[in-house]
């Protein structure tokens, strides 16, 4: 099934997002248990050059140093910390400072060349945290509760297609542009339709990942000048199968629903939120839902700062 | 002993549709009324209840509330998720709010109502029973239907009626485009007298005049897929 959702504060000042994003997770458990992840926009504060990485790293004696030693030698690294996390697995947390975006896929690469190493994203306006398990453990383990932002989309994951880890936990994120997410419930059934030609435009693709493949899609589509809600509105017209996805970028979130409406997605809006999820429990956990309305196949929403 | 007020939300039940259906199955034995605090949006409300109470939830349903029910009537005071009333036999579901996909999917009878909009797939595979909303309806409303009845007092969207074997669709509103076998023909003196009895019997108020806006979606041919040959004599 997978479980999908989004909120955006209007006001654009800092709220407590990550609490929110949480509560509507939580009331979506039901709809997949393997794994859950947030992408907590607008509160990580970063100067223009900076960015956060999230290394997964094997606990193996010198590994850590590895990871370190790789990153020092394209940039100092400028704080970090290390999450516990399962699995005999930490999750490296660095911010570093980069003269350019287009260097940090590049660096990403590198990282991910280290045996027992990968990379789980680099963002500069967005907080990544995701993980394997229920959404109440990840919460905890990563203190969501206490996280600010202007919005966030997150996901809870019953696997189908590809194997139950961290990376392939959602949001996926695209380095076409900077800080492009996605959190998907369903199924690309012409993926290789959609991801052919973004190959042959240069965009990389790490997994055979269905959502990579969305997101990828939409930051391509963004790149060449497409507002949010136009990218969405093509998307439904170029993908086939049953899906509803949700993106985040820096300056708001949107869904999208395949043209039968084989997914569920339902929204509410009022002064101060707009909200997207799955089922009404989870828009319930943020707002009033008297009037919640249903996404129609093959509709879309959006709601973004820059009108 | 009259009626009895169940929390979805205590620490008994804890929020759990299986404790809540056996809690509901329990005092439909009992109890004429039950009104169910803090529903929440939970799934599969009142699944295969059999027994012939009121039952109120004070709060929105989830998905498949009433699924299989006979003879129970379910008043939901706010807004219901996908299949509501799916495979009911007797019985009636009023919802206040909105609702989601499949609304009375393959009722056998009963009757369903939706006060406002309602999703996709409105009374897919219905085969009789009547199904009444009161806003608009999306793609493929009455999706193979096989008998019954359905009233739509807003708009329908792409490919109303599609595959429809059996049955009617009125709708007040504006058909986008129709589905395959089926077709729009005028209302009769009679089919308005049962839309003003059936209306006014789930309170809804139109003005004489609405009644002949109706428009009736039935199906072209009564066996659209395996030829002319009829078994109905």
């Amino acid at each position: 099934m997978c479980g999908i959702a989004g909120v955006v504060f209007k006001d654009r000042k800092l709220h407590p997002v990550g609490d929110a994003l949480t509560k509507m997770l939580e009331a979506l458990q039901h709809r997949g248990p393997d794994s859950a992840g947030f992408a907590i926009y607008g509160g990580l504060g970063l100067k223009e050059n900076e960015y956060l990485l999230n290394i997964e790293v094997k606990e193996k004696p010198g590994l850590l140093e590895t990871v370190k030693n790789t990153v020092n030698m394209v940039t100092a690294i400028e704080t970090e910390e290390i999450i516990p996390s399962v699995e005999d697995s930490i999750i490296y947390r660095c911010k570093i400072a980069l003269k350019s975006f287009s260097l940090l896929k590049p660096l990403i690469m590198e990282i991910d060349k280290i045996d027992d190493v990968i990379v789980l994203n680099g963002s500069h306006s967005f907080e990544m945290i995701k993980d394997v398990g229920l959404v109440k453990d990840i919460a905890a383990r990563y203190d969501t509760a206490s996280k600010m932002g202007t919005h966030a989309i997150g996901h809870t994951r019953f696997s189908t297609e590809s194997i139950v880890d961290r990376y392939h936990a959602h949001p996926f994120q695209s380095y076409i542009i900077p800080d492009i997410t996605v959190v998907h419930n369903g199924q690309i059934t012409n993926y290789w339709k959609i991801r052919d030609p973004l190959e042959r435009k240069g965009h990389i693709f790490e997994t055979n990942n269905d959502t990579e493949c969305i997101v990828h899609y939409i930051a391509d589509k963004l790149s060449e000048g497409y507002k949010l809600e136009e990218a969405l509105e093509q998307s439904v017209k170029d993908m086939d199968g049953p899906f509803s996805y949700i993106v985040g970028t820096p300056d708001g979130v949107g869904i999208a629903k395949d043209q039968l409406g084989l997914r569920p997605g339902v929204m509410a809006e009022n002064d101060d939120i707009f909200a997207i999820a799955s089922e009404e429990m989870s828009l319930h956990e943020v707002m009033d839902t008297h009037n919640i309305e249903q996404i129609s196949p093959g509709e879309t929403r959006a709601y973004t700062f820059k009108g | 002993m009259q009626k009895i007020e169940i929390n979805a939300s205590s620490k008994e039940i804890n929020s759990q549709s299986r404790e809540l259906n056996r809690a509901i199955k329990g005092a439909a034995k009992q109890y004429k009324r039950i009104t169910i605090k803090n529903p929440n949006s939970m799934h599969y409300i009142a699944a295969g209840l059999t027994e012939p109470v009121d039952l109120t939830l004070e709060g929105s349903a989830g998905y498949f509330v009433g699924t299989m029910i006979h003879g129970a009537k379910i008043h939901i005071t706010e807004n219901a998720g996908w299949f509501p009333a799916d495979n009911m036999t007797e019985g009636e579901v009023i919802i206040d709010g909105s609702a989601g996909d499949g609304v009375g999917q393959g009722i056998y009878g009963g009757t369903v109502v939706v006060r406002r909009s309602v999703g996709s797939r409105t009374g897919e595979i219905m085969k009789n029973g009547t199904i009444i909303i009161g806003g608009n309806s999306g793609f493929m409303s009455g999706l193979f239907m096989m008998g019954g009845r359905m009233i739509i007092l807003g708009d329908v969207s792409e490919d109303a009626g599609e595959s429809i074997i059996r049955g009617t669709i009125y709708v007040l509103g504006n058909i986008k485009s129709l589905g395959k076998n089926a077709e729009v023909i005028e209302v009769t003196d009679d089919d308005k007298k049962e839309l003003k009895e059936l209306l006014k019997a789930y309170d809804f108020k139109l003005e004489d005049e609405k009644f002949n806006q109706f428009k009736k979606i039935i199906p072209r041919s009564m066996r659209p897929f395996y030829g002319k040959e009829s078994e109905e004599g």
